[in-house]
Formats: C-alpha cells, structure tokens, sequence
C-alpha cells in the first residue's frame, strides 16, 4: 500500500489508487470535470492539477497513480493559478446562460468558478455557436454551447452500455458532441448521462424546467423496479407545491453502491416513480357493502377486516402476497397468516410478459423483494389459491399490489375467481382491473412514503426511507395488518417498521442479527447470501 | 559545402529505385547489422547523437531503449511520415528520391528493438510520395528484403496536423480521431494497438544506416557535442533559393540564410527567421548567429523542431504572418483538451481583428496573458508549439502590433 | 458573384463495394493488429467509390467494422480529407500557409475565386472544380502552391492556374 503526503497529511492507499481519490481518502477535494471513476482516464479537462514534489509543473492527479513516497500539494499558489486559467478557458465559448439553464444550482461550472475562478470575464469575442436544445432520444436534452467536451457521456456509452451512440465531431473549438444523424440515444441507462454530465449540456427531458434544485430535499432509497435494488435518491419537491405540475417526486438519482449498482440506474427505474403522483393514487380505504365502493375509516374498515377474516374458516382465506412488499410487511403477514393458520398463501403471479435481463443491471425479475418473500417464508406460487377460488373454496381473499388481469394468468379464470369469492381485499397504490373488483379497497403507501427493506437478487437487504409523507390515509401495509392482528387479539409492539424488522431478525435466522443500522446506508448481505459467498 | 549524406542521391532521377540504392552502397548497413546484437545496435545509435529530426529533438538511440525487455508480445515501429509543420518538406524528399533509406533504416531499427512489423504514416495529401514509398516496399519485398521476419504496412493519413505527434499518430492509425494520448502511459509501454512502440521520423531512420556503416564516432563528429550527424533544413519564405539544404548541426542560421539559400528576397533586408517550422519562436534579424542543432535553438529561446525555416524580409507584416499562423493552430486544434481547443480559437479572433485594424487595447496583453496561461497545462506538445510564435511575435514586433491598434 | 449550387450526382445505385473492393476490405483489416486499423484506408477507398462519405457510406463503413457510426462520423468529420458533401470532379486545394502566404496565395486564391467563379468551398455550377484552401502541404520551397486531386502544382502564377484549370475537365 502506497503511503504518501497531501498537503502535509501522511496518507496510506491501495496499490493503483489516482491523486483524485487519494486526496479524497485524506480529506481533500480536487476538483475536475473528465475524470469519473467509473470510466476511463481521459485527462482531457486539465482542472485537477496538483503539485508533486520533484516535477517541474502541476501535473493532472486523475492520471498519476500514488506512489510510496509521494508529496503532492492541491493548494500552492501555482495550482491555484492554473485552475484559475483552466476555469477561464473552460468558460471561453460557455454561453453563461444560467437564468435560463436547468442545471443550475448543480453545476460544476458554477461551483467550481466560485471556489477556484473568480476571475474577470476578457472573452468579447463572438462565441462558438452550436446546436441548443437538441432532444438525444426520449430522455436527454443536449444543449452543444454549454457543452465543456469532458467526454464522459461518450465514455459511458462506450465502455458502460457498450452501445457507442455518442460521438465528439469535428475538431477544434468546432467540436461537438452529438448523435449519428438520425439516430436516438435509446439504450436502457440513457438517463445515466444526464448524471454524469457536470454542466448544462445534457439535461433531463422529465425533469428540466419543473422545478429549481435548490428546492428539492432527499432521502436515501433503494429502486423497487427490480431485484437488483439500485441504490438511490429520491429528490422531492415540498417547498414550491405549485411546480413540477404538483407532483411530490421530482426524480430518482442513483446512488453509489460498490455491490449492487455502482454509479448506475437503468432508466426503466429512473422513471418508474410517476406512479406515486399519479391520478390513479389510492387514498382512503373504501369497503362495498353490496353496492359502489363507499370511503370509510381505518377503524371501521381494521373492524370489519377482523371480522371477516374471523367469520372464515382457514381453508376458506386466500392471501397472495407481493414481492413488491417490503421485509417488515411480509413479516407482519407471516405473523397474520400463522395466526390464523391460513394455509392458502402465495406471492409468485407471473407476468403476462416476462421480462428481460441485462448485463448491466437489468434483472429479468422486476420485483424488488422476491428474494425477500422467499425467505420471509410467504408460500410461493399462487396459483392454487387462484384455482381455490374458482372451484368456490374461499372465501376471504386478500391480494396485496398485483393486478391479477395483468398477469399470465387467464383473464377469464381471474375474473371467474374473483367473482367466486364472497369478500376480496386489495391492499395497494394505484387503483386497477383487480382493486376495481374488491370489496375492501386498502391504500398502501409507496415506498418513498415509507420505511421499510428489500432483500435484492444478492441476498443483500437494503432500507429505504421515507421522503414525503403518504398520500391521503394511505398507510404501510405492515401497519394495516399489524392493526388487524390486534384486532384479532395478537399482541403487537410494532409501531415502526424498525421493529417489525427486529421481529423479523429475531425470528428468521437469515436476518438473524441484523438492524437497521448495521444495514447502514449500503445493505447488509443475509446470513444464507453470506455463507455462499465465503464458501 | 561539407558530405551529402541523407540527400546523397537526391540528384539521381532513379534514385528512388532499388538498383539505384544498392549502387550507391544501399543496404550494406542492413548486411552489417544482421550480424549485430539488437542492443548493440541501439548502443551505437545511442552513441552517435543521433536526435530525433521530427521535432522534439529525443535521442534516438535513449527512445529505442524504453522498450521494456521482458515483454513477450508484439513491438511496433511506426515511421511518422506525416509531415505537416508549415514550412518543412524533407521527409517528402526521403520518401520520393530515397524511399529505401528509410526502408533499410525501418530494418536496422526493427533489430534493435525485436520488432517484426512496422507502419509507415504518411500523411493523406502526400499521394506521389505515397505512390514511390510503396513502390519501393513491394521491391523490397520482392528482393527479399522485407517479408523475412519483419513486415511493412503503408498507412495513408486523411488529412489533419495533429496527427504529426507521435500518440495522436497511433490514435490515427488505429483507425480513431487523432487525438493525443495521455501520458503515462508513454508509446514505448504502451503505444500502438496497445503495445510497445516506438515512432521515429523519416529524416531520423534515414540516418541509421549511415550510423552502423560508418560507425558512431563518425556521425557524432559530424555534429555539436549533444547531437551528432547532418540533417536537412528546409528553407522556404523570402530567400532567393527556396529549397532542402543538408548541412551539419553546427550550421548557423546566418549561413542557411546566405550561402546555402542565397540570401533574403524581396526587400533584400533581413527582419525575422522562423528556425523551426511554424510552433518555433521567431528569431529577429540580429538573432541568427546560433547554430541550428537542438541545444543552439534552446539556448536561443526558440527550438529546431522540424527544421523548417521560414524567412521573412522587411516587407513582411508580422501581425498578418501571426494572423495566418494563428489560424493555422486554431485549425489543427484537435480539440481534446480544453486550453488549446477554446484559446486557439480565440487567439485567432483577436489576432485576425488586430491583423484587420480593429485591434483593442487589451488584446494585446490578454494574447500574451492567456498564452502564457495555457502553456504547459495540456495533454501534448501542440499548444505549446502555438503558444511559440503568439508570444514571440507580440513580445519581438510589439511596435508593429501596437501600431495597427486604433488609439 | 454568382453562388454556385453544390453539384449532384444522383445516386442510384445502393452503397455497397464490390466483392473485388469486399476483399480488399478484408485484406486491409487483415494488416492490423485491430482490423479498426483499416478504417482511414477503407474511408479513402469509399470516397475513391462513392465520391464522397454521405452519412450512408459511413454508416455502410461502420457495418464493415461493427462499429457504432457516431464513430465513423467522429472519424470522417475530424480529418478533412473526407467530404461529406458531393464535391467536383475535380479538388483545387491552395495551400494558405505561411510561406505560401509570403508568395502571394491569398492573391491566387482571388484569381481563383474570380475565374471558377465560385468561393472557397464550394463547387462550379457545371460540377466540375471544387475549390478549397488548406493548410501547409510541405512544398513550401515551390511556394505558392496547391494541390489538384492528387497533384503538387508548383510555383504558380496567376496565368499557370489558368492553363492548369484548361486541363481540367
């Protein structure tokens, strides 16, 4: 391990770590615009220069590994200087039109110039004109004037997706980055580039214009549209309730994971969150008493539920659980279902389409909690409680998040089923063709209004937490079930999804020791996972 | 006039045939280093000075030593054949009147470095010196002379200066943009096609044979104390006779100038040289006493680089040769790195504007100013090689300059 | 001045080489380590073909290589030996370089202009001369100079442009 000096701080890092990261490892921010450490070296936007002892002039630090020995210095006069210039010459052609670009509030021209530039503008020449607001496919906006050429769309789209979409054409200050004419950039992680790119010059076609960043507050989350689990953020927007046309979620940011997604999110979950906002929303539970759904209370409705599911014998309830529900519900379930000693319990309806895989991140399984229902301990297929309807053996059912009709099941047989059934309860977000024939219609909160974790393909369990408050009465369906458990007389201590977690550890050995802090903010693999891995 | 070595069969009309080479003792330096240990070779080379003739003055024998000895694959050797520094045309000269020079010294370099295949970068415009090169290598083929464990590709170029510097070169020739490479890793580690490689000039390679003929000591004598051998310069501009003059190192300015080019055109009165091809500084009239090696140019703040001497006489306006040098730059930006991509452009805005009469009262100082900013800081040496006449040819003519500025 | 309007063949026929082209295609990848190596020759071959790179050609191009044509564009649009537009029969290129320059090439490319009747970079009505100014072609000891398709002309005159252009048909 190299141990080196920064700014007079010893610091020790792994054999082929670059200036960037090692100055990050001790403390210091060098700034650049090329260099991601997800792609190649490029070494083209010459900002991160540093001194090192024994070299006659700043050198760039994205390109120079540490060495055992090193003395390297990101804040003598002549760094300073040079980055100064640099700042300048990045800034040449820029239009400098940030009342009017999106990015603004994040982007690295801005913030770099304030901290390292703070030059007077001498550039009174005309500018380079090129193409301003160009759509690069369904997702990303290419504004060329404010483009600083750092290359790093190229480099994901070369070396990440290996798809090879973008391309810097001409040369000179003539140079632009650009599609082959009459092409799109509609790969499956278009979006990625809109991260990655530190200026305006590739904005998000969903998000631009809705609302200003510095608006937007955080929280920490996982994507729910796969069994990968991408680590995320979640931007929403409260202060200004009249932008973003009203919507609560303004975007999904993926957030570094080493395991799991590194710096990536495919688009499919990027803009798989309009759900929350949407129309469609659920928001108070509503029961049928023989005729159109009427709202009602959580009390009324926690009573009935109870009631109901006590009037039935345990042959006669069906469950089908979700794999889009988190650990602590399907915990929360199991302990319902064993309490009533329900026999028919599922989660596996299959998709009327499967749905592919990458090699990327794309897992073919679009749920987030598969892994999760399997060892939570839910059954598994569901089918035969779907055939129990039908043949008129149940007579409870409650279904959590699927929309039956949308399944490879046979709408016919969905519907003979569902109709066979005296009550059937739906417990979900988003109204459809299956909450449509429920009697008791329950909202359930999404997952950005909520706690909770997901066990992805990896075994790893991962939280994600609550960044705006449920719409409505929606509310976790681990607590409208832990509700009807004391109803039923079981003694529930849970109050947080925490605790149904620590239940949930107690009980099932592949949890066993885990808490929501030692899942911390990056996962914690199951013991099962674990024990596979180290073999 | 001292020995015509590397433009000993220049006058020849066949020189550029096989037969013509082997009757004017071609191919005899390959038959002797045959019978040499590859690091014999490169320590002879090392021995005679020999500087690399393309523009960056690198001894020879020192580059050829970089490759790594315990590498197992395959090493390059790629001839940079793109000659392009305005005011310099003798690689042209090799490859059309003594392509096999080159092809004997591509031989003798390969043996010294272990390496069985070689490219030839010529530049796209060059199509006769393409057309007489490849000439030569299917006769060299045909006698036996390549094809025996060391192969030679003739690569055309498409059009691009950039693609003179050694690592935009292989970037060309792997079929990319001819952008630079970052450095480390440097060519000799990890160069074409991801091994090692080592890019020689024409006019360098040329010189070889000679050197393992006629021995190290020979050659160095033939020089100053840190570079030996003759090399050709080309001089152009305002001189009664345009053309390639071969001379020693140790040549003055004043004497390419005078006795081998004939004296200064047009006016007849001396006002500035360019020594180097267009990125040297520009000497002035009572700057050309120094000796036309690596060391003499360094030492008199400009550079040899590519040999080109550009002579202009007192009726030359120095803004409008800035303006046309200015713009050349800013063409032949690739376009990578951010200080040379945006300031050529900009540079060429002022200075055309000054060049024009609508000069502003800063421009002058910012030139120098952003110029001396952006020197140094970028992946390779083209900017630096702009930066050398914008600010030679402020801080040298400033009057001339200053004059053509509305008050 | 008349604008000349840019001359056009039109194309009938689909881009594709010949199997005699086909295999020199296959020949030239062959003589690289990487057959991407190939790809400024065959770019030159295509032109040579097709009379220049349109954006079919290099995406036909970029099928020959697998690669993505945003590279073969990054590639044709770099070097400016690639006209992506139909160019003349015949390419006048003046050198406007420096030594070039000193001998009276911005005075040439006047006559030029004036002769052809067009402006730098564009092409005679009649579809026969496209006239360009470039950067240094190293012949500077023969300044002013130019190259016509693949010719050096040397030392020129005013009036040997005009016997040169008498030659061009």
């Amino acid at each position: 391990m190299p141990k080196l000096t920064i700014n007079g701080k010893d610091v020790e890092v792994p054999p082929g770590t670059n200036l960037i990261e090692a100055a990050r490892l001790a403390g210091f921010a060098i700034p650049h615009y090329c260099y991601h450490p997800g792609l190649s070296i490029a070494g083209q936007c010459r900002l991160c220069m540093v001194d090192i002892e024994k070299t006659p002039r700043p050198t760039i630090a994205c390109n120079t590994l540490a060495a055992d020995g090193m003395v390297v210095n990101t804040e003598t006069d002549r760094v300073k200087e040079t980055r100064r210039s640099i700042m300048e010459f990045h800034l040449i052609n820029h239009p400098l039109d940030c009342p009017v670009c999106d990015q603004a509030g994040e982007c690295w021209l801005q913030i770099y110039y304030m901290r390292h530039g703070l030059y007077d503008p001498r550039m009174t020449d005309e500018k380079v004109h090129k193409p301003k607001a160009v759509p690069l496919g369904p997702h990303v906006m290419l504004d060329a004037e404010r483009c600083i050429l750092c290359s790093r769309c190229v480099r994901f789209c070369d070396e990440i997706t290996r798809t090879g979409e973008i391309g810097i054409f001409n040369r000179g200050d003539h140079s632009e980055i650009g599609l082959f004419p009459g092409t799109d950039l509609a790969n499956r992680y278009s979006g990625n580039v809109v991260d990655i790119c530190p200026v305006g010059a590739l904005t998000d076609r969903d998000f631009r214009f809705q609302v200003r960043v510095w608006y937007l507050d955080t929280a920490k989350s996982v994507c729910p549209n796969c069994a990968r689990g991408c680590n995320i953020d979640v931007h929403v927007n409260h202060r200004r309730p009249h932008h973003n046309e009203g919507r609560r979620v303004a975007r999904l940011k993926p957030r570094f994971n080493a395991q799991v997604n590194k710096w990536w999110l495919c688009d499919e979950g990027r803009y798989g969150f309009r759900f929350v906002d949407d129309p469609d929303r659920l928001s108070l539970p509503a029961g049928k008493n023989g005729g159109p759904p009427a709202a009602t209370t959580w009390d009324d409705t926690i009573r009935s539920l109870a009631e109901t599911l006590e009037g039935a014998r345990p042959d006669e309830i069906g469950v089908i659980a979700s794999p889009r529900m988190s650990n602590e519900d399907l915990f929360a379930l199991r302990r319902l279902t064993e309490r009533l000693g329900v026999t028919h319990v599922g989660f596996r309806v299959p998709p009327a389409k499967p749905a592919d895989d990458d090699d990327l991140l794309l897992r073919a399984d679009r749920n987030p909690n598969t892994q999760g229902a399997e060892l939570v301990g839910v059954g598994a297929d569901a089918k035969p409680i779907l055939d129990a309807a039908r043949a008129g053996r149940v007579r409870v059912l409650w279904v959590f998040h699927h929309d039956l009709f949308a399944s490879a099941w046979h709408e016919v047989e969905v519907r003979q089923a569902l109709e066979r059934v005296p009550t059937v309860i739906w417990s979900g977000t988003n109204a459809n063709r299956t909450s449509e024939l429920a009697h008791w219609v329950l909202p359930s909160a999404a997952w950005v209004e909520r706690e909770g974790t997901f066990t992805n393909f990896q075994g790893r369990v991962q939280r994600f937490r609550r960044a705006i408050e449920p719409l409505g009465d929606a509310r976790p369906d681990w607590d409208v079930i832990g509700r009807v458990l004391a109803a039923l007389g079981a003694e529930v201590k849970a109050t947080r999804a925490e605790h149904w977690f620590q239940e949930l550890a107690s009980t099932v050995s592949a949890f066993a020791g885990m808490t929501y802090r030692t899942i911390g903010d990056s996962g914690q693999i199951v013991a099962a996972a674990q024990e596979a891995a180290t073999r | 006039m001292s020995e015509k070595i590397l433009s000993r069969n220049f006058e020849r009309p066949d020189a550029y045939t096989l037969a013509a080479y082997r009757a004017t003792g071609g191919y005899q330096a390959w038959d002797k280093a045959q019978g040499m240990e590859p690091a014999a070779i490169t320590e002879e080379v090392k021995k005679s000075n020999l500087r690399g003739l393309g523009g960056a003055g690198f001894p020879t024998g020192m580059k050829w030593s970089f490759i790594p000895k315990d590498h197992a694959g395959p090493v390059y050797l790629v001839v940079n054949a793109d000659e392009g520094e305005p005011g310099t045309f003798k690689d042209r000269y090799i490859l059309e009147r003594d392509p096999h020079a080159l092809i004997e010294g591509m031989l003798i370099a390969a043996r010294a470095v272990r390496c069985a295949l070689g490219f030839v970068y010529i530049r796209g415009e060059y199509v006769t010196p393409w057309r007489v090169f490849s000439g030569a290598v299917r006769e060299a083929y045909d006698a036996g002379l390549l094809g025996q464990g060391f192969d030679v590709v003739v690569h055309r170029g498409a059009g691009a200066y950039i693609c003179g510097e050694e690592t935009g070169l292989i970037s060309s020739l792997e079929g990319k943009k001819g952008w630079p490479k970052v450095k480390p890793p440097f060519p000799a580690i990890k160069g074409a096609f991801g091994m090692p490689t080592i890019v020689n000039n024409v006019e360098t390679l040329a010189c070889v044979p000679h050197i393992v003929n006629r021995g190290a000591a020979w050659f160095a004598g033939l020089g100053t104390k840190t570079q030996g051998g003759t090399r050709m310069y080309s001089v152009s501009g305002r001189v009664n006779r345009p053309g390639v003059y071969e001379a020693p190192v140790s040549v003055t300015l004043r004497q390419l100038i005078y006795d081998h080019a004939g004296g200064v055109s047009a006016t007849g009165r001396l006002k500035a040289v360019v020594p180097g091809g267009s990125s040297a500084p520009i000497l002035t009239a009572d700057e050309i006493d120094v000796t036309m090696d690596v060391d003499g140019l360094r030492n008199a703040g400009s550079m040899i680089g590519s040999a080109g001497v550009v002579v202009f006489d007192e009726s030359v306006s120095v803004p409008d040769a800035l303006a046309v040098v200015a713009r050349f730059y800013a063409h032949e930006s690739c376009g990578q790195c951010t200080p040379c991509r945006e300031s050529t452009g900009w540079i060429e805005k002022q200075v055309k504007r000054i060049a024009e009469g609508k000069g502003r009262k800063d421009d002058l100082d910012t030139i120098l100013d952003v110029a001396s900013r952006g020197a140094g800081t970028t992946i390779c040496a083209f900017y630096d090689g702009a930066v050398g006449p914008y600010i030679s040819y402020i801080k040298k003519f400033r009057a001339e300059f200053e004059a053509l500025i509305p008050k | 001045m008349t604008r000349a309007t840019v001359a056009r063949t039109p194309v009938t026929t689909p881009i594709a080489f010949s199997a005699e082209q086909l295999a020199e295609v296959r020949r030239l990848q062959s003589l690289y380590p990487n057959p991407r190596g190939a790809l400024l020759p065959v770019l030159h071959m295509a032109q040579d073909t097709f009379g220049y790179v349109s954006l079919e050609v290099e995406e036909y191009v970029a099928g020959l290589f697998s690669l993505s044509p945003a590279h073969v564009h990054e590639v044709v649009t770099f070097y400016t030996m690639y006209f992506q537009q139909p160019k003349g029969r015949h390419v006048v290129s003046v050198c406007h370089n420096l030594s070039c320059h000193l001998a009276g090439a911005g005075t040439l490319v006047d006559h030029l202009k004036q002769r052809l009747g067009i402006d730098v970079g564009e092409t005679t009505e009649d579809g026969r001369i496209t006239l360009l100014t470039v950067e240094c072609l190293c012949a500077c000891e023969a300044a002013p100079m130019m190259q016509v398709d693949d010719r050096y002309e040397l030392n020129l005159t005013p009036e040997k442009i005009d016997r040169i252009l008498e030659g061009l048909q």
